[in-house]
């Protein structure tokens, strides 16, 4: 009997502002306020009301038949919290139908794998602790930023605990094989990957209201018909997207809604399908063979690799120039150095830097807030000056008052 | 007196046949016009069998020896005596020179038979040794009485054109519109006309004299429009009420060259602004861009080669605000030395105020020189590899180029991403973006698909 499982993105990153060379020790703060609540607030009406409206009364119209996994980032909870509870609220909404599984991701939607496994599990921890205050479940199942994956990654995961990780069911490691399995990483025991369909995936996520695309227009029956094909083939059917896939991505006009609504009937038509969270599949099924990734993949762009973020010089000089200050920062035991830091490693800071003009340079115009990839870096790159300089005050201001501290002793 | 040339038979019937009016030819450059149509003509003999008009005088006024070659000495000899892409000549199907008395001698009142008696404003004695020459300004060349220039040139070349075999007309910006609307009046062939420059570009958006009219009136008339960017295409549409339907860019080519390294001779950075200091150009706002740039960051020489009427107002400017130290006005510089320039600049700068297409950005690159542009520019349309700012947007250009005084990262990845964005600039390009303009808007047969 296979499962359906969808989960969805959620994340907002906090966008920087056009911080110019002129504002380097004067300008402290780095965020662009107005724009990441304008955007938020679009997004929030766009997608996250209605889309959460509509997946509670999915749920409650097919009695809790219909299930779903979402990974919301902490940089999206804490907008949430600042500018739109009422999107949390709706979210807490949905976490006690008991149909709606949390998943764990880093905080800050970084990068910090590849360059600091502390960093990472420290994220990682306070992203638990986030999504048990507000949801009141402790994630079972990781997904790593952008689907980035690779063997030691799920090796690090199973040894956190983890039951299940996430990844991108990519070509060349499958080699001919389904996605629609749930696969072993190559060197864990016991943690059990899931794959992502993108064919089927991409078809609601990118094609939907593309009008040359031979299937347009999309209708949910259609859809299903091809879900039931990997009856006999597949036990494990791994829908992945980004939640702003509805009403952002897709406008409501593309009837994006209406085939959600259709959709959950349509493939519980076929009695042999049902949907199942991550962490119900994960218990109901056996992994049938091994996954191995020696090297990253990710879900992004069309090379699916780490290309996105860290593929030209800038990107790798501003990671490696925010990652060289983690010593410094986390020694500093200051509240607000740390979360700066943070802050600044979310992936999309580097997504915006990236030149890969021709194909899917588009998608990174769409979601820059930037003209130009270097402009994104320039940006980038002053803010880390300030911030650096910052660091050194600090540190300079300690060594200063420990000094005067000593005064006041031999004084005394 | 020379004859007006007659047609020789078309070598290679199955290609379109275009017959080109030029106004500005190699050597005689103002800009880059000259330089533009002959490299596009070059470039488009591959597909057409190009038949160009220009201007010319009485070649018994080439003075050996001389290196200012003016208007009047243009003939074919004089190309050859002076080297200048002799080959490429040959190239061309042929160029016509009407004997026009247009330039230098033309007067518009004693237009006759006997130019060498003719007495003009235009005229310059030069002494060379035991020689005295009279020859053209080249800065003269859109001087004075250019309405009667342009019209007889259009008149005689229209005559010429009745004898001629041709499918298309390609006219180059306002000097040859005459001659481009009666030779279609004429023979009724389909007008076409690139546009390298406009009047709005050069005087300002206020611009509404005689050149202004000509412009829009031969635009009006013309049957297609290929500016040499979108940028020109908007100004074309917005400032001249022509519809878009009409227009078809065309961004231009640049010749390949072999870039070298120069020597530096002092130690500071450099950035470097080329051009003709007018208020197209936007000059003073380099001047306000390196006073804040040298407010953070002192180890900077800023260089301005080119003259024009700003020279001393700028020179001015820059000592009124103490920054004449780092501050170099070189004057009028001939090729070779921009190219020296360039060899050892590290940011070039481009604040121009409306630049239809601006070829010195590409140069650079081809030097392996990141730059910074206005964004009111055509070749901030094809340069992915650059920054770019609003011309007025002093604080944004000055921060750029202390990123790319500062950050080596950013530097090498804008020359390498421009890099990547040369290989699509070529004439070849330039030239098969014309053919195409000609077949969307079926000027010609496409004789691939008949």
């Amino acid at each position: 009997m296979p499962s359906v499982c969808f989960y969805f993105q959620v994340h907002q990153p906090f966008r920087i502002k056009r911080y110019s060379f002129f504002d380097i020790g004067k300008d402290h703060f780095y965020e662009d306020d107005e724009k990441n609540q304008i955007i938020l607030d679009k997004v929030s009406e766009k997608c996250y009301l209605k889309t959460n409206r509509k997946m509670l009364d999915l749920i409650n119209r097919h009695k809790g038949k219909f299930k779903i996994s979402y990974s919301i980032s902490g940089t999206a909870i804490e907008q949430f919290e600042k500018y739109r509870p009422d999107v949390l609220e709706s979210f807490k909404d949905l976490a006690k139908t008991g149909c709606v599984e949390f998943l764990s991701e880093t905080y800050y939607h970084s990068l910090s794998f590849i360059f600091s496994k502390d960093e990472f599990r420290r994220q990682i921890e306070m992203h638990r602790a986030k999504i048990k205050e507000h949801f009141g479940q402790t994630p079972k199942i990781f997904r790593n930023t952008e689907l980035i994956y690779n063997n030691e990654l799920a090796s690090v995961i199973e040894k956190m605990g983890f039951k299940g990780i996430l990844c991108e069911g990519v070509d060349r490691l499958l080699n001919g094989r389904t996605p629609n399995y749930l696969y072993q990483p190559a060197g864990s025991l016991k943690i059990k990957t899931f794959l992502k369909n993108y064919s089927l995936s991409d078809d609601i996520a990118f094609r939907f209201s593309d009008r040359n695309w031979k299937e347009w227009p999309l209708q949910a029956d259609t859809f299903a018909s091809w879900v039931h094909q990997i009856a006999g083939n597949g036990e494990v059917l791994n829908l992945f997207m980004d939640y702003e896939t509805f009403g952002e991505h897709q406008w409501e006009e593309t009837g994006i809604f209406d085939f959600l609504d259709y959709l959950p009937k349509e493939i519980m038509s076929h009695s042999d399908f049902d949907f199942k969270t991550l962490s119900e599949a994960a218990d109901s099924y056996k992994v049938r063979d091994i996954y191995d990734a020696p090297d990253f993949i990710s879900w992004a762009d069309a090379e699916r690799d780490l290309s996105a973020w860290l593929s030209n010089t800038m990107e790798k000089e501003a990671a490696k120039r925010i990652y060289a200050l983690e010593d410094r920062v986390i020694k500093s035991e200051n509240k607000d150095l740390i979360e700066v830091w943070g802050k600044l490693q979310t992936s999309d800071h580097f997504y915006y830097m990236c030149t890969k003009f021709w194909s899917d340079g588009d998608v990174h115009k769409y979601f820059s807030p930037y003209d130009s990839p270097y402009d994104a870096y320039i940006y980038y790159m002053n803010v880390l000056a300030d911030f650096e300089s910052t660091i050194e005050l600090f540190y300079k201001d300690k060594k200063e008052a420990k000094k005067l501290e000593k005064k006041k002793e031999s004084v005394e | 007196m020379p004859e007006i040339t007659k047609p020789a038979p078309v070598k290679t019937p199955d290609l379109p046949k275009i017959l080109m009016l030029g106004w500005e030819f190699p050597p005689v450059i103002n800009g880059g016009l000259g330089v533009a149509c002959h490299d596009l003509c070059i470039a488009l003999s591959k597909y057409a069998n190009v038949t160009m008009i220009i201007p010319k005088s009485n070649p018994d006024f080439v003075v050996k020896n001389l290196n200012l070659i003016g208007l009047n000495t243009i003939d074919a000899k004089t190309l050859r005596n002076i080297g200048f892409a002799g080959e490429n000549y040959k190239k061309l199907n042929k160029v016509h020179y009407i004997d026009t008395h247009l330039n230098p001698y033309y007067n518009g009142k004693t237009a006759g038979n006997q130019p060498l008696d003719l007495k003009s404003q235009y005229l310059k004695s030069v002494q060379i040794g035991n020689e005295t020459a009279e020859v053209f300004h080249i800065e003269d060349l859109y001087g004075g009485d250019v309405i009667e220039k342009v019209t007889v040139f259009g008149k005689l070349a229209a005559k010429l054109a009745c004898s001629l075999d041709f499918d298309v007309i390609h006219a180059h910006d306002w000097m040859t519109m005459i001659a481009g609307m009666e030779i279609k009046a004429q023979t009724g062939k389909p007008l076409v006309m690139h546009i390298h420059s406009l009047e709005v570009d050069r005087g300002g958006p206020n611009s509404k004299g005689w050149v202004y009219q000509m412009e829009k009136h031969g635009m009006e008339y013309a049957d297609v429009l290929m500016p040499v960017s979108h940028f020109t295409g908007k100004i074309i549409h917005d400032y001249y009420g022509i519809p878009m339907s009409k227009i078809h860019t065309c961004h231009n080519g640049i010749r390949p060259v072999v870039p070298f390294k120069g020597e530096k001779l002092f130690k500071e950075k450099m950035v470097l602004f080329v051009g003709r200091l007018t208020r197209q150009k936007g000059p003073e706002f380099f001047v306000d861009i390196a006073e804040k740039v040298l407010e953070y960051y002192q180890d900077v020489r800023f260089v301005m080669a080119g003259t024009g009427e700003y020279f001393n107002p700028l020179l001015e400017r820059a000592a009124q605000k103490g920054i004449a130290h780092r501050f170099h006005l070189t004057g009028f510089l001939n090729l070779d030395k921009v190219r020296q320039l360039l060899s050892i600049a590290d940011v070039y700068m481009m604040p121009s105020v409306s630049e239809p297409f601006g070829l010195s950005a590409v140069e650079a690159v081809q030097f392996g020189v990141p730059s910074v542009i206005s964004k009111q520019s055509g070749v901030s349309e094809v340069l992915q590899g650059s920054l770019k700012f609003d011309y007025w947007d002093v604080q944004r250009a000055a921060q750029y180029v202390l990123a790319l005084l500062n950050d080596e990262v950013l530097s090498d990845k804008i020359k390498e991403d421009a890099y990547k964005d040369l290989e699509n600039i070529s004439w070849d390009n330039a030239s098969q973006t014309v053919i195409a303009g000609y077949k969307k808007f079926n000027l010609i047969q496409d004789k691939v698909t008949s």
